[in-house]
């Protein structure tokens, strides 16, 4: 201090600031030792979390979308592809109110789409209002362009060129294919830690949800740089920031080879076009591998997957005909008469039943005081007939002689009531009724055997399950799991995995048996008097099958659906189930007709379309080398009225 | 010191020797090395906005900056002095001409204010720096009297309440914290000039009881900025985020800091008007916590040096301008860096010689340059 004592020869100019230069001494070392205690504090002991801070202020990462695999038919025709579109992309943190107006008001945007924004930067912001999420996907070059354009009044809003999930056949096979939608908030928290960004689409149905992580690949991410207002920093700048690998490429998802024929399937949904609600499902009798799957009503995959508008999916929603359903696996129905082989072959196997015995059939049947009524007046019937003309008495005889369990017993053996794991759409399991399933409901009633033997009463099943137990038939007894994936391959080509037909059981049948019910299901479609053949025979293939027709119970209240497309809650279910060519059968097909009434009326004409359609034109470009199909029915069987 | 007595006893000695002996050489170089420091983070600071005609016209302003110090240097002080009044008044006309032509300062977050002059569309003046200066000037010549008889508490009143002029007036502008800054200049120099500190005390605790009715009367802007610094989550969050990447900016210097240019906080923009404000946190993101407490330290020297200067001061107008002078430069350093700290709120205080701005600079030119006519003229010369 004696520096600053004063040494001017003239005695202190203020001598006050003498007395009190300790106080200020005080003062200045209180306020320096502060400022640098806060710079220690800062710098040295919380230096190093700062310095993430930053860096975490400056160095962004951008995840790389990868590809999705593409879905393709047998023929490789591809049903699930990608194309470039333009993806709109918002920081929340940076999207103000005043950004945000500037936005709708650019693109003019809709009521439904600010909804949609809104919702996703509520999302954004709960996750990370510093990473871009997408708010518009797939939009138009003229939106990109004007957000392009006006970037710099646009802070936050990025334009992304990204591949987008597309289905070149529209809604062909919408059901089968399924569609992919943005996850929820939920599904966020929990995807992200499997390597999902918020922003992905994912896989919402059919083979789009069931096979994601085949087909979804592996995202890559790059590192960027950024300053405070959210814009990217020159690459020169970034290189000096950035330590390590900078872009990780993305790996494109794998490709799904299905066993379908796309051009089968759209014969088949062309064939249905005239109906309201229906289903088809098209085996490979030998195989299993399912060619075609139809279920209608459907949706448009291109417009589900992120073009959805409320209004659109209100409507979808309150169609009562439920076309978010697949009506071949996840609905399930009572299959009514083709469900009589089980009856069938349980009563011949228990020599309950013979090929020669005959019944009488006066269109009635009196059981416990219960009149149950056949369809028509079939008089002296024996088996074949009662197949042919699909006789309920000559059945519900039967049924009394084998009981229910039994009848319960030989669906089970093939494979109805049970899911029949081709993996999608929840293919539901149905239900196979027995004694003991209906005595914890109440009192058993003697009719109850009666209605299962025909398929009504409380038997479901799903057209996947019925066409698998048709197959089964028709090949002698292998019960397939039912296949749509062929192969999967990687994006080059590479085959990953391949499926072999899978026999989930064998159904052992005694062949007589066998041979007497597929002689019934040849004269329904190939004689005089067979329920299909009084309503067409096919030229061009032999086919052999029965018809159904499910009555089902009545809605009465239902007046205001009744006139929807000629679809009457009310109407019965019609089906057919058979195959092609009769002889040597190649194609399964099971056809329903929701509520569509007649089975012979209704879906046997159907069937006989497609199956026409096919073997005209589809079948000689599949398999060059035919065996052209007899066309001409064999001869009558004596006896036969 | 010994040497800097010579010229008084020396006789045959050149008046040129004489002046040069005389001449306070510690406050030039440490001038200049805060002057270069500051180019040095300006160059820093504007490199990535691409606003280098600032450092140009920084360069400008130092050269306009050391002729005045040279003016105010070669003119006796008692002679400034005796104009301080007027001065004043001129200051203060010129905060009334603010109010009447001046315009917004073009900064969004405060709204309408009459903070600036424009002579030219690129030349415009900031009248409240010169007030400080003219503040200081005054308080030399109302303190100019050593008897302590003569300070009643009457005569206190109103020489303190005649500086409530100039502080109201720049209050309302509104340029809060360079209101409060002049007040603190004033009640410092009164605590220290003061034959008796007593006056001072009652002074400041009639002050503080105002403080309630001043708040009231406070901008909103102003008031968030205040509470901004108490609660984060009370204010809007642009003012919070200024003081939050200002803190990790500096945070993030660590010990050595991240290099000349090398600061990602400053050069891509997180912290907002850096140059002007915060040039403190540019500074210490890039030279780290041994580069702080280094220019906290020629800060301190400074300061030690100007008391050094009102120690020796031959008279008592010389020892209070450079008391005030200490004064100002203390406030601006402490509240500068307090707030680029996080300890203080935003308020547009100037960190000497290293912020940008014209007024800023040649202000405290003006003042260096009073403490060197103090210093020059010690021994009598």
């Amino acid at each position: 201090m004696t520096m600053l004592r004063g040494d001017s020869g003239y005695g202190p100019g203020l001598p006050e600031l003498h007395k009190r230069l300790r106080w200020v001494a005080l003062a200045v070392l209180a306020a320096f030792a502060l400022l640098i205690g806060r710079l220690w504090q800062l710098q040295v002991m919380r230096g190093e979390s700062y310095y993430e801070r930053t860096v975490s202020n400056v160095v962004k990462e951008r995840y790389l979308p990868s590809v999705r695999g593409k879905i393709v038919d047998s023929k490789g025709v591809a049903l699930a592809d990608n194309r470039p579109a333009f993806n709109i992309y918002a920081t929340p943190k940076q999207l103000t109110a005043e950004v945000k107006a500037e936005l709708e008001r650019m693109l003019g945007l809709s009521e439904d789409e600010i909804v949609k924004i809104d919702e996703r930067l509520a999302l954004g912001t709960k996750r990370d209002p510093k990473s871009p999420i997408l708010v518009l996907e797939d939009q138009g070059r003229d939106r990109a362009a004007l957000v392009e354009q006006a970037k710099s009044r646009l802070p936050g809003v990025e334009v992304h060129h990204e591949p987008y999930r597309y289905y070149p056949q529209g809604d062909l096979a919408a059901h089968l294919i399924g569609y992919m939608t943005q996850m929820t908030a939920d599904e966020a928290d929990k995807l992200t830690a499997q390597g999902y960004d918020p922003s992905d689409l994912i896989g919402r149905y059919g083979l789009e949800s069931a096979w994601e992580n085949y087909l979804r690949g592996k995202r890559g991410v790059e590192h960027y740089a950024v300053d405070a207002r959210g814009q990217r920093l020159d690459e020169k700048t970034i290189a000096s920031l950035i330590h390590g690998e900078r872009v990780i490429d993305p790996v494109p998802g794998a490709n799904l080879v299905l066993t379908v024929d796309s051009d089968l399937q759209r014969l088949a949904e062309k064939a249905v076009a005239r109906v309201a609600a229906s289903a088809v499902v098209i085996l490979e009798a030998k195989t299993g591998r399912v060619k075609a799957v139809v279920s209608k009503p459907s949706f448009d995959p291109n417009t589900m997957t992120g073009h959805l508008t409320h209004a659109e999916y209100t409507l979808l929603m309150s169609d009562p005909r439920k076309p978010f359903i697949d009506k071949a696996l996840r609905a399930t129905y009572p299959p009514g008469s083709i469900f009589k082989f089980i009856t069938a072959l349980a009563a011949l196997e228990d020599h309950q039943a013979a090929e020669d015995e005959t019944m009488f059939c006066t269109g009635m049947y009196e059981l416990a005081g219960t009149r149950f009524r056949c369809h028509g007046y079939h008089e002296k019937t024996d088996l074949l007939k009662a197949i042919q003309k699909s006789c309920d008495v000559y059945f519900w005889n039967l049924a009394q002689r084998i009981g229910l369990d039994r009848i319960a017993d030989m669906a089970r053996q093939f494979g109805l009531g049970a899911p029949t794991n081709l993996g999608i759409n929840g293919d539901a399991g149905g239900r196979i009724p027995t004694k003991a399933w209906y005595e914890q409901r109440g009192p058993y009633k003697i009719g109850y055997a009666a209605n299962a033997s025909i398929g009504q009463g409380d038997v479901e099943v799903t057209p996947m399950q019925m066409a698998v137990a048709y197959a089964a038939l028709a090949n002698g007894g292998s019960l397939f799991v039912p296949q749509v994936v062929e192969r999967v391959e990687s994006y080059e080509g590479r085959p990953i995995v391949s499926y072999d037909p899978k026999v989930a059981k064998t159904v052992t049948i005694p062949p007589e048996a066998l041979e007497i019910w597929k002689k019934g299901m040849w004269k329904v479609n190939n004689e005089l008097g067979g329920t299909a053949y009084d309503h067409g025979v096919s030229q061009v293939v032999e086919v052999m099958g029965k018809t159904g027709t499910a009555e089902v119970r009545k809605h009465h209240d239902d007046h205001e659906h009744r006139d929807l497309e000629k679809w009457n809650p009310n109407a019965s279910h019609a089906w057919f189930a058979g195959w092609a060519p009769a002889k040597d059968p190649e194609l399964v097909i099971v056809v329903l007709v929701e509520h569509g009434g007649a089975g012979g009326t209704n879906a046997w004409p159907i069937a006989q379309r497609i199956l026409d359609g096919y073997f005209t034109k589809l079948r000689d470009k599949n398999l060059p080398a035919v065996d052209v199909p007899k066309v001409k029915p064999p001869p009558k069987k004596p006896g036969e009225r | 010191m010994k040497g800097m007595m010579l010229p008084r006893a020396t006789v045959g000695v050149s008046r040129w020797r004489r002046f040069r002996a005389a001449v306070d050489w510690p406050l030039i170089v440490t001038t200049l090395a805060l002057c270069a420091i500051g180019l040095l983070n300006l160059y820093s600071a504007t490199r990535g906005v691409r606003h280098t005609a600032k450092f140009e016209a920084q360069v400008q302003w130092m050269v306009v900056g050391a002729i005045a110090f040279i003016i105010v240097t070669v003119v006796d002080y008692r002679t400034l002095v005796r104009g301080a009044w007027f001065g004043l008044g001129g200051a203060v006309a010129l905060l009334l001409l603010a109010r009447l032509i001046g315009s917004s300062g073009g900064d969004d977050a405060h709204g309408e204010t009459y903070r600036w002059i424009h002579i030219t569309d690129s030349l415009r003046i900031q009248p409240s720096e010169i007030v400080k200066v003219m503040v200081i000037l005054v308080l030399a010549r109302v303190f100019a009297d050593g008897e302590a008889s003569r300070y009643t508490a009457r005569a206190v009143a109103i020489k303190l309440g005649v500086f409530l002029i100039p502080i109201v007036l720049i209050a309302i502008q509104p340029d809060l914290g360079t209101a409060v800054l002049v007040t603190l200049i004033v009640l410092t120099v009164g605590f220290l000039a003061m034959p008796s500190v007593w006056p001072m005390v009652y002074t400041t605790t009639a002050g503080l009881l105002c403080i309630p009715v001043l708040w009231e009367k406070m901008h909103e802007y102003q008031k968030n900025r205040i509470l901004a610094f108490v609660d984060c989550s009370v204010a809007p969050t642009k003012l919070c985020w200024h003081t939050q990447q200002s803190v990790y900016a500096v945070g993030s210097g660590k010990i050595w800091g991240k290099g000349f240019l090398g600061g990602t906080q400053n050069q891509f923009n997180f912290v907002p008007e850096h140059w002007t404000d915060f040039p403190y946190s540019v500074w210490a993101e890039e030279w780290g916590f041994a580069g702080s407490v280094f220019l906290l330290a020629v800060f301190g020297f400074l300061l030690l040096w100007v008391i050094n200067v009102a120690l020796s001061a031959r008279d008592r107008i010389g020892a209070v301008i450079c008391v005030g002078v200490a004064a100002m430069t203390f406030w601006h350093v402490v509240v500068n860096v307090a707030m680029v700290l996080g300890i203080a709120p935003v308020v547009g205080v100037t960190l000497p010689f290293i912020s940008y701005g014209g007024s800023s600079l040649v202000t405290f030119f003006l003042a260096m340059g009073l403490v060197a006519n103090v210093s020059l003229r010690k021994h009598g010369y």
